[in-house]
């Protein structure tokens, strides 16, 4: 067998699988529905961003994801295998929170605390400590650290158990610009490395220049999931200048509203929608004035997707 | 299962609160053998006292070991058993090392450590004032005839042994208190308040054996106080503890049966402890 033909193959590897995952917080009347059945799943070699508004249960998802939090339903699997195999898991390497390390311990002493749990040795620490241009502080302890530091250290812990799977929460938060473009770039080579990376962020400049994928959640619900280039060279917003505008809103109600402009009426869709949407507002009585297709960034679409069209 | 012992010591080990809650009692117990080593180097020598029996001197000796039995010993266990697991939720990183090992091993590692850690103090601190009686000896003082080294080795050993249990007994709730809580501040005052009423038992045996007896001794008889102090009576003494609950009434118990009994409290706790936090969302 190639080099090649293994390559394709461990890309063609379901690195995590989220199955109609739901969860929900409370009971009865004070229940309170953080994610509603999300279904998706990652390959190893590719990049999937996550991204969505605060709130809208991305970490709630991971959390899930990482076994930190039981599903109410629904399912999550890691190459295949339960989260509640450990086996799985200990393939995964994972930032949450920015990195929450023992404060009273050194940079170093944490990877090493880390390394023991997880019953690997510690050759790999002065590794992924260089790999996050960490080694020179590395003495330091970790309250002692700036927000990029933690950052960079949480990556490191991510990367201590070269992992398959690798699940970053908000990774360049605190970085500066040299920071963001490093870390762009490391995971960039993790997934060339032929690792999944499952992205979480809210720089979405950087999700668009990195990611292969991308997924988009609000309220607990994956609304969208496309490839990044299809997401952003399809979705075009089509914005349209009728009378009466309510009626023209509720025969597009099914084409994805999004929000507008007072006294117009927006719609996810290519340009060629543009004629047919035109026929079935003029065959409704309502008069159209203006139609103009607007191309789309990925800021854009995620706004325009996750804002409430009624707001 | 052992790497996550070691982790968990490698953690714990140079912490503050580690220092104040545990490596205290070696810490202390070497000041003061130094100050009185100091003391009694130059002091005047004291006219000869009433000779000890070697039996009596060999139990004083032992001291040191009813510590993790007392009030003050096990709020001090408690305090660090609540550092070791409510510290995960303060810290925020119990979600740093869950994926990294099974949930019921890092109980295990942090119930192995707490023990480990509270039970190697008090064997340095034991050893610490056998050192300082040996040093003592050479000082002058009088050791009573009958005292050998396998009298002190068995029942250092015997005391050692018994204070397993006030230790065990002492992780397993505090333990069981902060996976409840998840606070360390929280940990500690149950911890206190389960100190202090425990120590009010035989007063309160007294009085509520007047109204209702049968339910009064059942209480006594199934709790863990009372089973606590009969074994550390048992270890020192040799002869159970015999609690007054009336003019004709007390309960006294042999060792096998406070031993099992106290073996299934520190059992329930864990069990508790495991089922909790297996469930527990980490947020």
């Amino acid at each position: 067998m190639g080099w090649g033909r293994l390559q394709n193959d461990r890309k063609e590897t379901v690195a995590l699988e989220l199955r109609d995952l739901s969860k929900t917080y409370g009971s009865g009347a004070r229940a309170k529905r953080a994610v509603s059945d999300v279904t998706l799943s990652v390959r190893c070699g590719e990049v999937y961003g996550f991204l969505g508004p605060n709130g809208a249960g991305k970490s709630t998802t991971i959390r899930m994801a990482l076994g930190l939090i039981r599903p109410t339903s629904g399912e999550v699997r890691l190459f295949g295998s339960p989260v509640t195999d450990h086996d799985a898991l200990a393939r995964v390497g994972s930032l949450v929170d920015g990195g929450t390390f023992y404060p009273f311990l050194s940079g170093r002493d944490n990877l090493r605390v880390l390394a023991r749990t997880r019953g690997i040795d510690g050759r790999r620490i002065e590794d992924v400590l260089e790999r996050v241009d960490l080694a020179r502080d590395a003495k330091r302890k970790f309250k002692g650290y700036s927000t990029g530091m933690k950052q960079r250290l949480g990556v490191a812990a991510a990367l201590l158990d070269d992992p398959d799977l690798v699940i970053l929460d908000e990774p360049a938060n605190g970085l500066d610009a040299a920071g963001i473009q490093d870390m762009r770039r490391l995971i960039r080579a993790l997934a060339d490395e032929g690792k999944a990376v499952f992205l979480c962020s809210h720089l979405l400049h950087e999700v668009q220049q990195v990611c292969d994928r991308l997924a988009i959640v609000s309220k607990g619900r994956l609304i969208r999931e496309a490839g990044t280039a299809e997401l952003l060279g399809t979705s075009v917003r089509l914005t349209i200048d009728a009378h009466p505008i309510d009626t023209a809103r509720q025969i597009l109600a099914a084409r994805r509203p999004i929000a507008a402009p007072s006294g117009q009426v927006s719609v996810e869709g290519s340009r060629e929608d543009a004629p047919a949407i035109v026929r079935d507002l003029v065959s409704s009585g309502v008069d159209v004035f203006k139609i103009a297709a607007e191309e789309q960034n990925l800021e854009k679409v995620f706004l325009e997707m996750t804002s409430d069209p009624d707001a | 299962m052992l790497d996550a012992i070691a982790a968990e010591a490698l953690k714990m080990r140079r912490h503050r609160g580690t220092w104040l809650m545990v490596w205290i009692f070696p810490l202390a117990i070497f000041l003061i053998a130094v100050a009185s080593l100091i003391y009694y180097q130059f002091a005047p020598a004291n006219p000869p006292g009433e000779p000890q029996s070697a039996s009596a001197w060999i139990a004083d000796r032992t001291l040191f070991w009813r510590a993790p039995g007392s009030a003050p010993g096990r709020i001090l266990i408690a305090g660090f058993v609540a550092l070791l697991f409510a510290g995960e939720y303060s810290w925020n990183t119990w979600k740093l090392i869950i994926p990294a090992r099974k949930r019921w091993q890092l109980v295990v590692a942090k119930w192995a450590v707490a023990v480990g850690f509270v039970f190697a103090a008090f064997v340095v601190t034991d050893l610490i004032s056998l050192a300082t009686v040996w040093l003592r000896s050479l000082q002058g003082s009088e050791i009573p005839d009958g005292v050998t080294l396998s009298g002190i080795l068995a029942a250092h050993a015997r005391a050692a042994a018994y204070a397993l249990l006030p230790i065990a007994y002492a992780t397993a709730f505090a333990g069981l208190f902060a996976v409840l809580t998840r606070s360390i501040l929280a940990t500690v005052i149950i911890s206190i308040g389960l100190v202090i009423v425990e120590g009010m038992l035989g007063i309160l045996g007294v009085f509520f054996h007047a109204r209702a007896p049968d339910l009064t001794r059942f209480l006594i008889e199934t709790l863990p106080p009372y089973h606590v102090l009969n074994l550390i009576e048992w270890a020192n003494k040799k002869t159970g503890l015999v609690a007054p609950l009336g003019p004709d009434a007390s309960v006294s118990l042999s060792w096998a049966t406070s031993l099992a009994a106290l073996l299934a409290w520190i059992g329930i706790a864990m069990a508790i402890t495991l089922l909790r936090f297996s469930r527990q969302d980490l947020n």
